[in-house]
């Protein structure tokens, strides 16, 4: 094992209790992740995404199998650890979080504060400043997160995310309930922070041209499982995609990512 | 609101609680001078140091106690409704206080004793049950908190009520005083029982000052950053428990200090625990001491018990920032 992935998944199965009677299951499923990739996750609703992502994220535990960091088990890791390692930005926040961007954004470094430290110190300070900047947001960093946009707050977590400095950043729906040009902002900046910044990246997204247009690699998953794993153009090809979300898709223009079609 | 910056105000709810608990040993239905406690005349000496100070003081500590566990509630479960007495805490603990009270009677020094430890008991009872509940739904939405709250609370004054009807007239006289929530007869006995709880309440708060803060973003986020959640809940809620339990063993449950001040010093102080918790311990015993003080004066030389006026205050509190809350959606 001398260049182990960066994130790997062996054999993981979680178990969710689902709504109602019936649980659902994730995998088993295989995955690998190499350093500086950007790997963008499809898939219709229900189908896993968000349980696959807690589970690299270290935030739910596998039911079977396991998942590591750096060919270390996330299992042997502390929740601080594995924070100092991970990040990870959820799709579902609170309505109403009274604290102010740059407040936000500091509390990224708790990963990297003692107990007993009253304030963060130089270096996290400089951690701070440096997400601010990296996002673009530095303008409103003393407005209150509870005034802002969707958009905005959105790029607000994001950069509160990558203040813990962590090698991994995951993103679930980035892009969802933005309008087009927040998402376009917050597609830039993880164009940026993958191309330039040489961030490994995972996504959840709905949004099959931004898959193509930042993923290294793009994985289906349906029910479940994983349904294809490779290159945007293979798995955002028509026929994949008509698989995978049983409607009928067209080949897009120029090759890029294929389109729904709403004539049969 | 926010003009002053938040040590500022910290510093001054520091001077407001020492001029409490200098000034109100001096007023009552009998004013004293400081100038004949400093003389040494016996009669305000025996006023100032036997009867009032303590009252004060527990005055400060419970209050403090009240408002400091109420933050910690309010935070864990990201709801501001909740406090001790709308939990059921107060309630579960006011039981296990008056089942020991039944059985205490001629037990004599054994009494405080084993009040605390069934007023632990109650409130680390009822704490579990309304936790427990609330958070099997995944969402820990305000509804099922506090209905979990209304269902232990009931439970518990139907068994407090059961217990004084099987106690004798005397038994449920004192009972029912002690209920009401007072501090009219205490020593510094029950002032040196009180301080010890409330300073773990208030370290466990401070020294979990971060992971509050970042759960005000939310159990995933803060989980994301590194926060041991399931940990984190239960080191708060033993540590607020306790400080109810030890505080509802002296002085009855009593109700709302611990809504009302929390919510006031958000908009003084702000969100951070850091200075938050203090700012509770300081406003929460200035508080309560200057309730307590109104309680013993405004119908001198009766001496109403204060968890009456408290109660009297916080009701109509309460069901404002519900509505309030309500119409924000």
């Amino acid at each position: 094992m001398n260049d182990p992935a960066i994130l790997s998944a062996h054999g993981l199965v979680r178990q969710e209790r689902g709504r109602g009677s019936s649980g659902w299951t994730l995998g088993p499923l295989d995955l690998e992740v190499s350093v500086g990739e950007c790997l963008a996750i499809v898939g219709p609703n229900g189908a896993g995404k968000t349980t696959l992502l807690r589970c690299l994220a270290g935030l739910r535990e596998p039911t079977a199998g396991e998942v590591a960091h750096r060919g270390r088990r996330f299992a042997d890791l502390s929740r601080r650890e594995l924070a100092r390692r991970i990040a990870y930005v959820p799709q579902v926040r609170p309505a109403s979080v009274p604290l102010s961007v740059r407040e936000a954004v500091e509390l990224g470094r708790y990963p990297h504060l003692s107990r007993f430290q009253l304030a963060p110190s130089a270096t996290d300070h400089r951690a701070i400043d440096r997400a601010l900047a990296a996002a673009g947001i530095e303008a409103f960093a003393e407005r209150p997160l509870d005034e802002l946009s969707g958009g905005e707050r959105q790029m607000a977590w994001i950069a509160a995310a990558l203040a813990q400095e962590a090698e991994v950043l995951i993103l679930d729906e980035p892009t969802t309930h933005l309008d087009p040009r927040h998402q376009r902002d917050v597609a830039g900046l993880l164009h940026r922070l993958h191309r330039e910044g040489g961030a490994t990246v995972l996504l959840a997204t709905h949004d099959l041209e931004l898959a193509g247009l930042l993923g290294d690699r793009v994985l289906a998953l349906r029910s479940g499982r994983i349904a294809s794993l490779g290159p945007p153009s293979e798995v955002l090809a028509a026929d994949s995609l008509a698989d995978l979300f049983d409607a009928p898709f067209r080949a897009g223009l120029d090759g890029g990512t294929a389109r729904l079609s709403l004539a049969p | 609101m926010r003009s002053l910056s938040p040590r500022s105000a910290l510093a001054l709810l520091g001077l407001l609680w020492l001029a409490v608990a200098f000034g109100a040993p001096l007023l009552g239905s009998q004013p004293i001078g400081l100038s004949d406690v400093l003389r040494g005349d016996p009669t305000a000496l025996a006023i100032f140091w036997q009867l009032r100070l303590p009252r004060v003081l527990l005055a400060l500590l419970a209050g403090g106690a009240l408002a400091t566990a109420g933050l910690g509630f309010q935070t864990l479960f990201r709801n501001p409704l909740a406090e001790p007495y709308t939990l059921g805490v107060a309630g579960g603990a006011a039981l296990g206080a008056v089942l020991a009270l039944r059985v205490s009677e001629g037990l004599g020094a054994l009494g405080l004793p084993l009040v605390a430890l069934a007023s632990f008991a109650g409130a680390l009872g009822a704490t579990a049950l309304v936790a427990g509940v609330a958070l099997r739904r995944k969402e820990s939405e305000t509804g099922t908190l506090l209905l979990a709250g209304i269902g232990v609370s009931l439970s518990t004054s139907a068994l407090i009520l059961f217990v004084q009807y099987l106690a004798d007239a005397t038994q449920t006289f004192r009972m029912v005083r002690w209920m009401m929530g007072g501090l009219s007869v205490v020593g510094y006995r029950e002032v040196l029982w009180l301080l010890p709880w409330t300073l773990l309440g208030l370290a466990a708060l401070l020294a979990s000052r971060w992971d509050l803060n970042l759960l005000l973003a939310g159990e995933e986020i803060a989980a994301s950053r590194g926060v041991d959640v399931p940990r984190l809940r239960l080191r708060i809620l033993l540590a607020t428990s306790l400080m109810i339990g030890a505080l509802v063993a002296v002085a009855g449950p009593i109700g709302f200090v611990g809504l009302m001040v929390p919510h006031a010093l958000r908009r003084l102080v702000g969100h951070d625990h850091l200075i938050l918790a203090p700012a509770c311990l300081l406003g929460g015993g200035a508080f309560l001491a200057l309730a307590d003080l109104a309680a013993r004066t405004v119908m001198a030389p009766a001496d109403l018990p204060v968890g009456v006026l408290t109660a009297l205050l916080g009701g109509p509190f309460f069901l404002v920032l519900l509505a309030v809350r309500r119409g924000r959606g």
